[in-house]
């Protein structure tokens, strides 16, 4: 399990997030959603190492990850897959592929490379193009499969969804609620596009200005008469 | 075999491809704009003037000598300044005045170990004409047919180690996308690291070569830095290719251009040998803000095509 503790964090000397409290339960989904500043993105930059933790405590399965190096982290089994940046564009997939399962041996990497090209075989024929020729739905697939190379516990989801179209979208969605149902991989996701997001998740939490306003049930926040309106943009509480 | 301008315009081209190659590894890795080239460049001639001075023989064969010390200059000055102020998340222009002051530094040491031989060896470093040690191959210095094989050795195995190594790979993914990098579990500080050790091999093996068209001085290095910037920033500073060709384009320039001015205009000219690869800099910039990295090579050659086609119908 990954537990935040009355976490400050930001860069440099600027404080982005306030006392947040998370907890991301082992093979669940649990859903950070909030709007565009809130501070999402920077959450997911403290866990691993990247943004600068002012006071709290970042803690999985009992290790203590405050200000760990990102590669440190990544070595304990958390992956990351940011919103913009998260394949290398000059490099083929195949080199992207390796660089992500950077950690493992040569045998393991073949293996787990054969793995994932059998869960996305859409990339099977780009194997050798240069990341930078993909298509935008084809990207996210790329990112996803990076971050299972490294054969994470959790895997930190950043905004997958921004600039795709609504159908490749739902793909992508179904795509991560099959890492939890099929390799019981433990999973925060932080999304913008609230609505698919929360349907997909288990547990949410909503940020606003650096500050956790709710956090419960996916399905009750979902649901949520004012929240839901008011933050997330989902005009009809389903 | 080749005219002596030629000759020493391979020789010069050479090795200002190497410091210009090593100029744009640094800048692309770590941000930093390394002053102290200059001073590792000196330090690279020095080596080998020193172990031919007491040992004798091939000067060629100490060559991988000084590339090593250069190496560990480099190492040097990335555990000692380059790192901690990375960490701290220094700008550019700190990092660029860190390495200037290393630089002096390297040349205060230069000038100390100049004193130690002349007054304990007899010898006189100060002016130092290495290419009098050369030898000939096919009726021509040796330095102009080795100093380019030199430069497209390291080349091709920059080239291989970065495409075809687990290592190199991660050099490139590094330089690409640092944070993607470093969440992926490649530890930068490796990277990084590797970078002065290359860069600082390929300034001093440059200086090496350079002392075999130039008289060996204490500030040789420093005489030639804007040059050796010059070729980095005509290769566009995004690329370690774009680098070394730029350094070779504009060593070539200077060399040959200056030579052919002084025939036409007369020797006078030859004072302001120093403004030609700034020239030539400035005129591609205008033409090619990025470089030579940033032109579209095969749109280029198309439009070169379609041109030439309009022409004979």
């Amino acid at each position: 399990m990954l537990n935040i503790k009355n976490l400050y964090s930001g860069y440099i000397k600027l404080k982005i997030l306030f006392d947040i409290n998370l907890e991301v339960p082992t093979t669940e989904i649990t859903v950070v959603v909030g709007p565009n500043g809130a501070g999402k993105t920077t959450l997911l930059n403290s866990i691993m190492g990247i943004a600068t933790v002012f006071a709290g405590e970042i803690i999985l399965d009992g290790i203590r990850l405050k200000n760990a190096p990102p590669y440190k982290v990544a070595q304990l089994g958390i992956s990351y897959v940011p919103q913009m940046g998260n394949v290398f564009a000059d490099l083929t997939l195949r080199e992207n592929l390796m660089m992500a399962g950077y950690m493992l041996s040569k045998e393991e990497l073949k293996n787990k490379t054969d793995q994932v090209l059998d869960m996305f075989p859409v990339l099977k024929g780009f194997i050798q193009r240069k990341a930078g020729t993909l298509s935008g739905g084809e990207r996210r697939m790329l990112a996803i499969a990076m971050g299972l190379m490294r054969k994470p516990k959790v895997m930190l989801l950043d905004e997958l969804s921004t600039d795709l179209a609504p159908l490749i979208t739902k793909r992508v969605m179904e795509s991560i609620a099959r890492l939890r149902d099929e390799l019981g991989i433990t999973i925060l996701l932080v999304e913008q596009m609230a609505k698919r997001a929360l349907e997909i998740g288990d547990k949410a939490y909503l940020l606003v200005s650096g500050e956790i306003k709710y956090s419960g049930k996916a399905s009750d926040l979902l649901h949520h008469p004012e929240l839901s309106k008011l933050y997330l943009g989902i005009k009809e509480a389903e | 075999m080749f005219p002596p301008w030629l000759a020493g315009g391979l020789v010069y081209a050479s090795a200002l491809s190497l410091t210009a190659g090593g100029i744009t590894l640094l800048y692309i890795t770590t941000r930093t704009f390394n002053f102290a080239h200059a001073g590792m460049a000196t330090f690279g001639f020095y080596i080998t003037y020193i172990f031919y001075s007491f040992r004798g023989g091939n000067l060629y064969q100490y060559f991988p000598l000084s590339f090593l010390f250069g190496s560990l200059l480099g190492i040097i000055c990335y555990i000692g300044l380059n790192k901690p102020l990375l960490r701290r998340q220094a700008s550019t222009i700190t990092l660029m005045m860190s390495t200037l002051g290393y630089d002096l530094i390297l040349l205060s040491i230069i000038q100390m170990l100049c004193d130690y031989l002349s007054y304990t060896f007899k010898l006189y470093p100060r002016r130092v004409t290495m290419s009098a040690y050369d030898f000939e191959m096919f009726r021509t210095s040796a330095a102009s047919i080795i100093s380019p094989i030199i430069a497209i050795t390291i080349l091709t195995l920059l080239h291989l180690f970065l495409t075809r190594t687990k290592f190199g790979t991660s050099m490139r993914a590094t330089i690409e996308n640092p944070i993607l990098a470093s969440a992926s579990g490649i530890n930068s500080d490796k990277v990084y690291l590797m970078s002065w050790v290359i860069g600082g091999g390929m300034a001093a093996l440059g200086g090496a070569v350079m002392s075999l068209t130039m008289t060996g001085t204490p500030v040789m290095g420093m005489t030639l830095i804007a040059q050796m910037f010059a070729g980095a920033i005509l290769g566009g500073l995004e690329s370690i290719y774009g680098g070394i060709l730029g350094g070779f384009i504009v060593g070539l320039a200077e060399y040959v251009g200056i030579y052919y001015l002084a025939v036409m205009v007369g020797p006078w000219i030859l004072g302001y040998r120093m403004a030609l690869p700034l020239l030539i800099m400035a005129i591609t910039l205008l033409l090619f803000p990025r470089g030579l990295a940033g032109i579209q090579w095969s749109y280029l050659m198309e439009s070169i095509k379609r041109a030439r086609k309009g022409v004979k119908s």
